[in-house]
């Protein structure tokens, strides 16, 4: 499009600009001026200022005619980062693919305005560059989508036919074999590998022993086990997909429930509602997918006809154990709390980078992979609602400050483990207004465990935007688990501070924001967490304990138990 | 076991293909389905009477296969009342038993106030491999109770259910609800003891 480029880079061969010529080809030369931008811009200001970056740039401005010298390497290679892990916001992944196959095909031909002549081997190694980058990001969720991966893999057989590559890029080309052969695109084929285990999902499957293995990713192409009640609380299990449409449930559930053949059709047609605890009910749109991971702790999916919609009732509370004789009474606040930790972190490492990227922006482009995301937040739901719950259901006073203290504690060492998430909700739970209101058992609670509480408040404090939280996150080390609700509120902010497109141009400075935050977060996974835990039956029992809450999440009904307990004062 | 809810639950137990389901469906809705399709596990509900109150009757319709023994060991736990399904036509599939009886023996422990009952369905097939006997003779090794039953032809399958429930010896649990019956009935009820039928 404009002679400028050729006047930044100059006639270097190096890989950066390697890296970002293609760029510029696959996202158009408006996304390119504003990429120089941002590397000319900072090159001036220094690395410690932040980004200065405008969203677009004419190419007559004064900044982009100064004959500059190669941006930093390191800076390239966030920025591709930024547009690897973001690009989904104005470009779908297979299309980018696309783009990138085009360009290798390209590579050979004439120069376009962005390339110089005899540059072939440069553009080839961009585009290669780019691809490795890209299969690095996305493992684990490759197969997930089925026109990416097929591009993928043309790009791999072209890659690998091109004898040209292979004296200067030998290691590139391993590396890239390595990661589509090994990694990803075997499974394309039709039929799943037969012994696929069906994963357990939801409580009523969880009682199991496979809730003490360590936890593994769900995909969207994973088959789980739904439970479906109807109005009277009969149920069907059908088997499906996590990623299935409403309409997909509907169909197998009507199929189940097809008594004979004489029924042929059903007259009414069924619709899908999540009834959670309160009783509060959502119809859930038959193009609705992923469903089963968004439902609160305690809800349940009801299928019925529009007429019997308003009779649906939530089911009865299941807490099965009797109250006050919980494990938490038998158990030391350092185990519990380890245990915790070592769930929670297990949890962490399953999310994939992107599910916080398709969390967020979800809205634009139509649902993607956000299954483990959401069983996080599910979870710390559930950690809240324990905390109230285990106090609410210890009918002696004594006991129940004995206990208040012991989740105080509880708090305190997951805060030593840096486990923000566990102590974050722990607080929560105990600031739930059921529990904060029992003022004589508060009362008994020793000063020092108030005063540590006090500070646990404090640090737990959401004005000016978790100040004293983020302060104290940022003296820690990895490894970490962030309180995740909070990341996720920052990236909604982010989105929805700034527009994706101005005048149809991207705005680099947003991918770049948003793609911080993600590396933050591989900051916090970059190391391995270790808890020293030995595995005893008791800690076992206590392990299973932690990882299969039984929690009341019905609001009222932990009023109505918080009355009984401490009736409210004249 | 403290009784919780007034739920009363039976389980229905069985190899493959045996006809649980379709027991369970002709009972509860009084169809019959010609083709086969894999229960994981259902549960229907039904309203009958327990000492003279209301309670719901829970029927849990298992898998056959055995991919899931945790789900299997849960709906025991919870169980009240047991039936263990095979197929007169299948002697493999009457030999599949032994181990959930097993594992109901070892769970519940005392299972001599649990009513179960064998039953052999199908009956209504002409190539056996069982005869009524050989149920019998398991039943009266088990200490339990035994009938044949076909969910085809809707023989015996009513009576399977409310048998099963006269056998429950530790409430009065009745398919029916009103309680309205003759004096005669009553009477007759009062010498039989407290169970009442359809």
């Amino acid at each position: 499009m404009s002679p400028v480029h050729s006047s930044w880079w100059g006639r270097g061969r190096c890989r950066s600009f390697s890296v970002t010529h293609a760029i510029i080809a696959v996202f158009g030369c408006s996304a390119a001026c504003a990429l120089a931008r941002v590397t000319l811009c900072t090159k001036q200001v220094g690395a410690a200022r932040p980004l200065q970056a405008v969203s677009a740039c004419s190419p007559h401005h004064p900044l982009c005619h100064q004959s500059d010298p190669t941006p930093p390497v390191s800076l390239l290679e966030v920025l591709l980062d930024d547009i690897i892990l973001t690009h989904s916001l104005f470009q779908p992944t297979d299309r980018f693919l696309q783009q990138l196959h085009h360009h290798f095909l390209m590579a050979s031909g004439s120069p376009t305005p962005c390339w110089e002549e005899g540059e072939v081997l440069p553009r080839k190694q961009a585009v290669l560059t780019i691809l490795l980058h890209f299969l690095e990001t996305f493992k684990g969720i490759l197969q997930e989508d089925e026109s990416a991966g097929k591009v993928i893999k043309d790009l791999y057989l072209l890659i690998m036919k091109d004898a040209s590559l292979y004296h200067e890029l030998e290691d590139e080309i391993l590396k890239l074999h390595q990661l589509v052969e090994t990694v990803e695109l075997k499974v394309t084929e039709e039929t799943q590998p037969p012994n696929k285990q069906v994963k357990p999902l939801f409580r009523h499957f969880r009682r199991i022993d496979s809730c003490l293995q360590t936890r593994v990713a769900f995909r969207g192409s994973d088959e789980i086990f739904c439970r479906v009640y109807m109005p009277d609380h009969s149920y069907v299990t059908i088997r499906s997909r996590l990623s299935a449409s409403v309409q997909d449930i509907l169909s197998s559930v009507t199929e189940k429930l097809q008594y004979s053949e004489e029924q042929g059709t059903r007259e009414e047609a069924l619709i899908l509602v999540a009834v959670a605890s309160s009783g509060e009910k959502a119809v859930l749109q038959p193009s609705e997918e992923c469903v089963f991971t968004t439902l609160g702790i305690n809800s349940h999916l009801f299928a019925c006809t529009k007429e019997t919609f308003e009779s649906l009732v939530p089911l009865p509370e299941e807490i099965q154990v009797s109250p006050g004789d919980t494990e938490i009474h038998r158990v030391e606040a350092e185990d519990i709390a380890n245990h915790l930790t070592a769930f929670h972190w297990e949890l962490f490492r399953c999310i994939h980078e992107l599910e916080f990227v398709d969390y967020v922006f979800h809205g634009e482009r139509g649902r993607r992979e956000t299954a483990n995301l959401e069983l996080m937040l599910q979870r710390c739901s559930e950690v809240q609602h324990w905390v109230a719950t285990e106090i609410l259901l210890c009918e002696a006073l004594g006991k129940r400050t004995h206990l208040l203290k012991k989740f105080v504690k509880i708090a305190a060492i997951c805060k030593q483990n840096q486990d923000m998430l566990s102590f974050y909700a722990v607080v929560i739970g105990l600031n739930n207004a059921a529990v904060s209101r029992l003022r004589l058992t508060w009362e008994k609670l020793p000063g020092k465990f108030k005063n540590l509480f006090r500070k646990f408040e404090n640090l737990t404090d959401p004005c000016r935007n978790h100040k004293t939280y983020r302060e104290v996150l940022t003296k820690m080390k990895p490894p970490i688990i962030p309180f995740v609700p909070l990341i996720l509120k920052d990236l909604t902010f982010l989105h929805e501070g700034s527009k994706t497109l101005l005048d149809g141009l991207v705005n680099i400075e947003k991918l770049h924001s948003i793609a911080e935050k993600v590396r933050t977060i591989r900051k916090y996974r970059s190391r391995p967490l270790c808890l020293e835990m030995e595995s005893s039956p008791s800690q076992l029992q206590t392990k299973a304990y932690v990882r299969q809450f039984q929690v009341i999440d019905n609001q009222n009904l932990l009023f109505e138990l918080s009355y009984k307990l401490e009736p409210s004062s004249q | 076991m403290p009784e919780q809810s007034n739920d009363y639950r039976v389980v229905v137990f069985g190899a493959a293909g045996v006809g649980k389901s379709s027991l369970v469906l002709r009972f509860v809705r009084g169809t019959f389905r010609e083709t086969y399709i894999p229960t994981i596990e259902d549960t229907y509900r039904q309203v009958i009477s327990c000492d003279k109150n209301i309670c719901t009757l829970q029927i849990t319709d298992t898998t056959g296969s055995h991919q899931f023994p945790a789900m299997q060991r849960l709906s025991i736990s919870k169980g009240h009342a047991f039936i263990l399904v095979y197929s007169v036509t299948s002697r493999q599939s009457m030999e599949e038993l032994q181990p959930i009886y097993d594992q109901i023996c070892q769970i519940k422990g005392d299972i001599q106030k649990i009513p179960i009952m064998l039953v052999g369905n199908k009956s209504d097939e002409t190539q056996r491999e069982l005869d009524a006997s050989e149920g019998e003779a398991l039943a009266s090794k088990w200490k339990c109770s035994f009938m044949e039953t076909s969910a085809k032809t809707n023989y015996n399958v009513q009576e399977l259910f409310q048998e099963l429930l006269n056998l429950e010896k530790r409430r009065a649990v009745s398919l029916q609800v009103d309680g309205k019956r003759s004096k005669q009935q009553k009477k007759k009820d009062k010498l039989k003891g407290k169970c009442s039928l359809m």
